[in-house]
């Protein structure tokens, strides 16, 4: 039972990671309607950010992750405004956009190679690495402030996108973006909101991820499990999103620590592919109502 | 107009975008010794240098440069100067092929140092039969890089030791020496190179009567191993045998003591880097490596301290290991008064050379160094300590 339950708080850890990463990806998709992969980048870019301030200019903890935060929010206008906007002005097929984001992807891959190196950075100690001890199991004080740090963004962006004015015009967007600008809705605006928004988050994402693992320019290839777990949970949902990173990093879990390590990707994306054929548009999913 | 402009740019980006992916592997960095000699003989050099051992391959790289320039000032191989062509393999098989494809058709090398990894150092064999070049490969311990089914490939060799005694040197030291019955393993499913420890460690650990309570597997790239420790764990083992490299060594056993494991834990010569004691000092206090040589020897101090006058940085495992197979290559060229390829490989059969790591004779049956002892090294306070050698013989 204790085994149980360890694996129980392993695999939240790990969901809690995922489901910071896969908003991002979900917030572009309820607007723009197709998979912005330069988000992998973004977060990447976020983790080295938050590593240079801590260690090059020594900055306190929370204002580096702040600042680490609004450079990758900036980040995602940019990539936006260069990558995106061009093509959304001229209405270019969605195909056209995935191959922009995945350009963008692999050019921000590649500048951190050329310019900063390609191997590994790792974070300075910020929290002791001693676990707290609850009966038989132990929980890591990171995961904690993980868990803590994930939940207090995600209500913020639930809060934003529900009760504000900004979020209504999100939610009207994400349901028709012409009926919204014939409402007199700038959607151009919300967009790049959007994408601030995405981008934000990211750098969040990105710089507990270096704190927990490491800093590499790779880092991108893991922010595909993230991308997976937002499409298990319905692209578009926000709660989806986060209910299928956390249900991802569960079945990962438990399929290493009960049927066999060895075939724990094997196992939990064929599971996944399985939920996918019988409900296409993923567990919370929908297709006509809003979709934010 | 709008549009034409565009495309433009976009191609711009494009040209960019190629220019810093970098598509061909370029000499990543030659050592010319002057076009005024008119005698040069052409040595090459694979290795990583971008990914997660671009550590290890810079050095080997520097380690090469370093000893050649040195051999150039004392007047070069049998009096013709040496000149090093390194290429990138970006720790991929495919790309190590190109490599020495290039090295061996274009370059026209006498012989091919590296690379360090097994993977790597499999996959280049039929190039080097084709082309009949010699590689010495450096730290690539799986018996396949120079023997497949019994028959031994004609143009690799190396200067280390193999997985299986590695594997083996881990767990009879373990089980006779630390007196520690029960393992765990965790491994890299994706990695040639740990299965082949795991292997033997695992039958040499029987053998001498222990017992194996837990093998868990993870898949390279992977950063989270809570799970398959959380598993670890519940069979509480005594030692667990962790081998692979340092960076998946420094997250697994920082999550292994963030889960409350306190078995000793022990690797091979995948550990040894300063990134590991900054990344985990405190969770691989107490932990036993098998390692090639023992970093505080004497005999070793002046080469560190030269690489580091010259360099500014610490030597890594593989420099000591590039070391040792340009002192082969010397020994095997001056022995065949040749710098003909296949010349050089008929020496390199019998060659005999003292080397920084030890006696290192080649044995002409599997190209391997035969009978060198394994250092076992034990990590105090964050330094690598010595403890003896050992041989399971």
């Amino acid at each position: 039972m204790t085994a149980f339950m360890q694996q129980i708080i392993n695999g939240l850890s790990i969901g809690s990671v995922y489901a910071l990463m896969a908003v991002g990806y979900s917030l572009v998709y309820s607007i723009m309607n197709f998979s912005n992969f330069a988000h992998g980048g973004v977060i990447m870019m976020g983790a080295y950010i938050g590593f240079f301030l801590l260690t090059a200019f020594k900055l306190p903890f929370l204002i580096a992750f702040g600042l680490a935060g609004v450079g990758t929010g900036v980040l995602a206008l940019v990539i936006e405004r260069i990558a995106y906007s061009p093509l959304r002005k001229r209405n270019a097929p969605f195909l056209y956009f995935i191959i922009s984001a995945m350009g963008a992807s692999i050019f921000l891959e590649n500048i951190v190679v050329a310019t900063i190196g390609p191997t590994f950075k790792t974070y300075p100690r910020i929290f002791s690495p001693e676990p707290i001890a609850v009966g038989n199991l132990s929980i890591g004080r990171l995961d904690l402030i993980m868990c803590v740090i994930s939940t207090i963004s995600l209500a913020a962006l639930i809060y934003v996108i529900e009760k504000t004015k900004v979020g209504t015009a999100i939610r009207a967007t994400a349901y028709s973006v012409r009926a919204s600008a014939l409402m007199g809705v700038n959607t151009d605006q919300i967009i790049m909101i959007v994408f601030g928004l995405g981008g934000l988050l990211g750098g969040i994402a990105g710089v507990l991820f270096g704190m927990k693992y490491t800093v590499y320019p790779q880092i991108g290839f893991i922010t595909m499990k993230s991308f997976i777990a937002a499409v298990f949970g319905g692209l578009g949902s926000l709660p989806g999103a986060v209910i299928g990173s956390i249900l991802l990093g569960i079945i990962e879990t438990l399929t290493s620590g009960y049927i066999s390590s060895q075939y724990r990707d094997l196992i939990a994306f064929a599971l996944l592919i399985f939920i996918l054929i019988v409900r296409p548009i993923g567990l919370m999913g929908k297709t006509t109502e809003d979709k934010a | 107009m709008r549009r034409r402009i565009y495309l433009i740019v976009l191609a711009a980006l494009l040209v960019v975008t190629l220019g810093v992916a970098g598509c061909t592997p370029k000499p990543a960095q030659e050592n010319t010794a002057g076009p005024a000699s008119a005698e040069v003989v052409k040595v090459g050099w694979i290795g990583s240098l971008t990914g997660d051992q671009a550590v290890w391959g810079q050095c080997e790289l520097n380690t090469v440069k370093m000893m050649f320039e040195e051999i150039n000032a004392k007047g070069g191989l049998l009096g013709k100067q040496v000149e090093v062509i390194g290429y990138d393999t970006r720790g991929d098989a495919a790309e190590a092929v190109n490599a020495v494809k290039r090295l061996t058709s274009q370059d026209k090398v006498a012989a091919i140092i590296g690379p360090n990894a097994s993977g790597q150092a499999i996959a280049i064999s039929s190039v080097l039969e084709e082309m009949k070049v010699p590689d010495i490969a450096t730290v690539a311990t799986n018996p396949k890089v120079t023997v497949v089914d019994g028959n031994v490939k004609p143009f690799n060799f190396r200067v280390c030791f193999i997985d299986p005694y590695q594997g083996a040197v881990a767990a009879g030291y373990a089980v006779d020496v630390l007196n520690l019955k029960k393992a765990a393993i965790l491994y890299d499913v994706a990695d040639d190179y740990s299965q082949g420890l795991t292997e033997f460690f695992e039958k040499t650990f029987v053998e001498k009567g222990g017992e194996i309570v837990a093998k868990e597997a993870f898949k390279s790239g992977d950063v989270d191993f809570r799970p398959q420790l959380s598993k670890i764990k519940e069979a509480n083992p005594e030692i667990i045998f962790m081998p692979y490299f340092f960076k998946e060594v420094a997250l697994s056993a920082n999550q292994a003591r963030e889960l409350g494991i306190n078995a000793v834990l022990m690797g091979g010569d995948g550990w040894p880097s300063d990134v590991l004691i900054e990344m985990a000092k405190d969770a691989i206090e107490g932990s036993y490596i098998v390692n090639h040589l023992d970093f505080n020897d004497p005999e070793v101090q002046g080469f560190k301290d030269a690489y580091k006058a010259k360099y500014g940085l610490a030597v890594e495992l593989n420099g000591y290991m590039a070391y040792d197979a340009v002192k082969l290559l010397e020994a095997a060229v001056n022995k065949a008064n040749s710098v003909d390829p296949i010349t050089i490989k008929d020496a390199l059969e019998t060659s005999s050379v003292k080397g920084i790591t030890g006696q290192i004779t080649i044995s002409k049956d599997t190209h391997n160094p035969e009978g060198k002892d394994a250092a076992i090294i034990k990590m105090v306070n964050g330094e690598y300590v010595f403890q003896q050698k050992y041989s399971t013989k």
